[in-house]
């Protein structure tokens, strides 16, 4: 029904979600542009890159394309056959997350064993695990019928499998991806109709659970120091911060224009993955931040409108899944957003569609063209359509 | 639909829409309060933000100014800056094979352990590799495209008449500022300001825009000297051939326009070559005619004549004994070597009396005699502002003794630098008018500051062109068409306290006597051979320069060309 209104002007309705496919390529295409000006000068000047200007740019190109090859890939798969992986695939990302782990196996780069190598490319496990998680988390609501309102029995082995992820997910650390999947874990319940009480209680826990992960690391009570007051150690605990919140504050309304940005000359840190905004922000301006987050909110409208959709059709599952994905990209967008602007402690998140980083592209592409597939699905169902 | 039932729905009966929407509403917020966050940084909070980044990254950085050229009186170069690169290395960024280490050490003419040492020194930021290469050569390094190796654009003093005006014009240091002679003197026009621009710089220090040009750099100003680069060259060659063909130490020689005290030569031997600077000796490096001091000796004696003169105790014919060529003083004694009973005053100038010079001293007050040497400069400096000039010595009165006023009649115990000497000679070219010395081009001839009147002045000049007759200490000063007025010295050095059989050679002299234009001063610093009277090693240099310098200047024959007569050499041998 929101799917007819959103394209009332249309006499003949599309055989798929265009507007969330051009918001996803939009994405792609600014990620990829960004990527290249904001590698640009660090892949000049390093060793590591052969002192290829374009050593970035190539890579993320490969990764967008077999992202989308991915995508396409993924879009043949029916919900079904998602639902009926979906333990599997979880017990697959456990699995590979255990391996990451295992010195020898998995690969270090500053300080964090986040990637398998496989032959020619890095692996990052926790990037697949978001999406095994939302697979799994929409499987295991559908299936343990969260309505029986019994708190052992619906809760506990979720929460059980969810403590083992995130202590897997902190040994490395990654605690951006521990956070992405509490969130996913929580939303996918509370849309599940878990009991309000318990989830309540839920809601004044966690908070404090955090807190004590923070204070019980000095790693991460670093990190959440310094975005407390960056200019109190501004080239210390605050370096990568306030070299962000310059970037933003350099761009004003329209940027400095793109290729122009002076931050990712070797000042910010990771300007080409984890704080690819403020580079955004330093050459787009306020317009380019805005068009990014935008583009995010159009990809929520269209993920929660397709979830409903679902819902609407009774595919319990579909509509999970449409919107553990919505609340995904969501909370991921928000979280390294609020990381670039000063307003979250530095985690190690990615943008989805925009960093540079293999598994994360590849994997944002898959968990669009599940969302495609969903919506397509519904609509051949609203049609009398066979799957 | 068939749809709904085929998949497990083991419990649930339908998703409650509200969550769905409450999740959806709370996401779309959260991406709301990013955008007002947003606008806080990039519209509210940006200059704050602006302010820190400039901090970080912008930097004023100076701009060097071009450096005047200082040239001759003519506008002949005498010192300019040309354009050098400068090869630097930031070694965290080399990634160089041994081949291109090889090659690089090649174009740069270094041993390659040197250039390898210098590359991968990562204890250093920048490093230089080699400074102030010439253009080619830098363009070929930058050929070759090592990472981490730049060159940086920079300024060199260059000196085309190298060993000739080493003394006076000085040198700059690498970073082009005056450190020695009129470089140094004249630093503060020559320079010019450094200019600075506020630029942004990349964290590894590339300029990456440049902001403002806060301050334009302002090149300094071009400087005339009063220097003729022609005579400077005649004095420069015959100082050199002089010390050389009599095994002086030194030699030094300086050339002023009568009129207007302007230095149009002024040249020493030992000298070296500023371009090259790195094996020079240290004595190499004296300009010995300006900030070296010797007494004076015989060339003293016209100051105390002049002096006799002017008191009007005597006139050029009044006869005075000379004892026979001994006269004790406080029990000293006072030796001539032409000993004779008597001598008129113009005879004790012309044959160089000590005997008589003393006599005449010692007729005066004390205090008259050294007002009048104080008069025409000695004990002072002569306001050249020559970094480093020497006063000279001049004690005074009211401690002298008579033997020392007795001495300083003839040049002993008083110590002066060449350039002054030749600046108090000026008196008796200009009718007893002082004229200030200067290393610049004057305009106009200065005025001058009368010492001796017009008579006394001519008196001693007619006096001192009996000096180069033949009965004269230095008939070998004659110049061929022209009158010739000058004096010799042949000083004894003192070492240690005592006077000893080292000699200081000098002549001073002035032509055309009729009406002088230039004078020129020269001495000898220790002639090592058979040779050390003034009038045999001085006196022939004095001829050959100023010769040639008049007729540089056109200068009117005011002597029947011919008029050269040569006497018996004995007579021109005197001490003092």
């Amino acid at each position: 029904m929101r799917v007819a209104s959103l394209n009332a002007h249309r006499t003949v309705m599309a055989e798929y979600d265009e507007m969330l496919t051009w918001f996803v390529l939009a994405l792609l295409s600014i990620g990829l542009v960004m990527v290249y000006s904001a590698s640009i000068a660090t892949a000049e000047e390093s060793k590591f890159t052969g002192f290829h200007p374009t050593y970035y740019l190539i890579r993320h190109g490969m990764f967008i394309l077999v992202g989308l090859v991915s995508g396409v890939m993924a879009f043949q798969v029916p919900v079904q056959t998602w639902q009926k992986l979906a333990p599997y695939l979880f017990l697959l990302g456990v699995a590979l997350l255990v391996l990451v782990l295992i010195p020898g196996v998995g690969r270090s780069v500053n300080g964090s064993r986040r990637w398998l190598s496989l032959f020619v490319i890095n692996l990052q496990p926790s990037e697949l695990m978001k999406l095994f998680a939302v697979l799994y988390a929409a499987d295991y609501t559908v299936r343990k019928g969260i309505v029986k309102h019994t708190f052992v029995k619906a809760f506990l082995p979720m929460f059980a499998v969810m403590v083992l992820v995130g202590s897997l997910l902190l040994t490395e650390p990654d605690m951006g991806a521990f956070v992405v999947i509490c969130a996913i874990a929580l939303c996918t319940l509370w849309l599940g109709g878990f009991n309000l009480k318990v989830f309540g209680g839920l809601v004044f826990a966690l908070p404090l659970a955090f807190a004590a992960l923070i204070l019980s690391s000095p790693y991460r009570m670093q990190r959440v120091v310094g975005f407390m007051d960056p200019w109190s150690d501004p080239y210390g605990k605050g370096y990568q911060l306030s070299h962000a919140l310059i970037a933003f504050g350099r761009g004003e309304w329209f940027g400095v224009g793109l290729g122009g940005s002076v931050e990712k000359l070797f000042y910010l840190p990771e300007a080409h993955t984890d704080f690819l905004l403020a580079v955004i922000a330093e050459e787009l301006g306020f317009v380019g931040v805005c068009a990014v987050i935008i583009l995010f909110g159009g990809l929520l409208i269209r993920a929660f409108a397709i979830g409903r959709q679902a819902a609407f059709l009774d595919r319990q599952f579909a509509a999970l899944l449409a919107q553990g994905i919505a609340v995904w990209l969501g909370v991921q967008a928000m979280i390294n957003s609020g990381v670039n602007m000063g307003v979250l402690p530095t985690k190690g998140l990615t943008l989805p569609f925009l960093s540079f980083g293999g598994s994360g592209v590849v994997v944002n592409c898959i968990a669009a063209a599940i969302l495609l597939r969903i919506d397509w699905e519904s609509r051949r169902m609203m049609r009398g359509l066979p799957i | 639909m068939n749809y709904a039932t085929s998949i497990q729905t083991t419990g649930i009966v339908a998703l409650p829409p509200w969550r769905s929407r409450m999740l959806f509403v709370a996401l779309l917020l959260g991406l709301c309060g990013l955008v007002v966050r947003a606008v806080y940084l990039q519209g509210i909070h940006n200059d704050f933000l602006q302010q820190k980044g400039d901090a970080r990254y912008g930097r004023v950085v100076d701009i060097n100014a071009h450096r005047g050229m200082i040239t001759d009186r003519y506008g002949e170069p005498l010192a300019i800056s040309t354009p050098v690169e400068s090869i630097w290395v930031s070694p965290q960024d080399v990634d160089a094979t041994s081949q291109q280490v090889k090659q690089l050490a090649q174009v740069l003419g270094m041993n390659v352990e040197e250039v390898k040492n210098r590359l991968f020194d990562t204890s250093h930021d920048f490093v230089y590799l080699k400074r102030q290469l010439p253009p080619e050569q830098a363009e070929k390094v930058v050929k070759l495209e090592m990472a981490g190796v730049s060159s940086r654009h920079e300024y060199r003093r260059y000196y085309p008449g190298a060993d000739m005006t080493a003394h006076l014009l000085g040198f700059t240091d690498v970073d082009d500022n005056g450190q020695e002679g009129m470089e140094l003197a004249l630093q503060d026009k020559l320079g010019g300001k450094a200019g600075s621009e506020r630029v942004i710089k990349d964290r590894r220090g590339h300029t990456v825009e440049d902001v403002a040009s806060i301050r334009a750099p302002k090149p300094g100003s071009d400087l005339a000297l009063s220097l003729d680069s022609k005579m400077q060259y005649m004095a420069f060659r015959e100082i050199k051939l002089a010390v050389e063909q009599h095994h002086a130490k030194a030699g030094s020689i300086v050339v002023l326009d009568a009129k207007s005290g302007e230095v149009l030569a002024l040249a020493n031997w030992p000298s070296y070559n500023p371009n090259n600077r790195a094996k020079v000796e240290l004595k190499a490096m004296r300009n010995h005619a300006v900030t070296d001091l010797f007494e004076p000796g015989s060339t003293m004696k016209p100051f105390t004549v002049a002096t006799a003169l002017e008191t009007g105790k005597v006139t050029p014919q009044t006869r005075i004994n000379t004892e026979n060529g001994v006269f004790m003083v406080g029990g000293r004694k006072i030796h001539d070597t032409h000993p004779e009973p008597s001598l008129t005053v113009s005879q004790v100038i012309q044959v160089s009396s000590n005997v008589g010079a003393a006599k005449m001293a010692l007729s005066m007050t004390p205090e008259t005699f050294w007002h009048s040497l104080s008069e025409v400069g000695f004990g002072a400096q002569t306001g050249s502002d020559f970094p480093g000039e020497a006063s000279g010595k001049l004690r005074d009165y009211k401690k002298w003794q008579p033997i020392e006023q007795a001495n300083i009649a003839f040049g002993n115990g008083i110590s002066v630098n060449l350039l002054q000497l030749a600046r108090a000679y000026t008196v008796f070219a200009n009718d007893g008018d002082l004229k200030p010395v200067t290393l610049l081009r004057q305009d106009a001839p200065p005025a001058g500051k009368k010492v001796f009147s017009q008579t006394t002045a001519q008196e001693v000049r007619a006096m001192l062109e009996l000096v180069v007759q033949p009965g004269g200490t230095a008939p070998l000063a004659q110049i061929n068409g022209y009158r010739v007025a000058g004096k010799t010295g042949t000083a004894h050095k003192v070492e240690g306290g005592h006077y000893v059989n080292k000699y200081v050679a000098s002549f001073v002299g002035m032509a055309p006597a009729s009406n002088p234009r230039l004078i020129v001063a020269v001495m000898l610093d220790e002639p090592g051979g058979d040779q050390y009277y003034g009038g045999q090693v001085a006196a022939p240099v004095f001829s050959n320069v100023m010769g040639s310098a008049l007729r540089l200047l056109n200068v009117p024959n005011d002597a029947p060309l011919g008029n050269v007569l040569m006497p018996p050499a004995e007579i021109i041998r005197e001490e003092a």
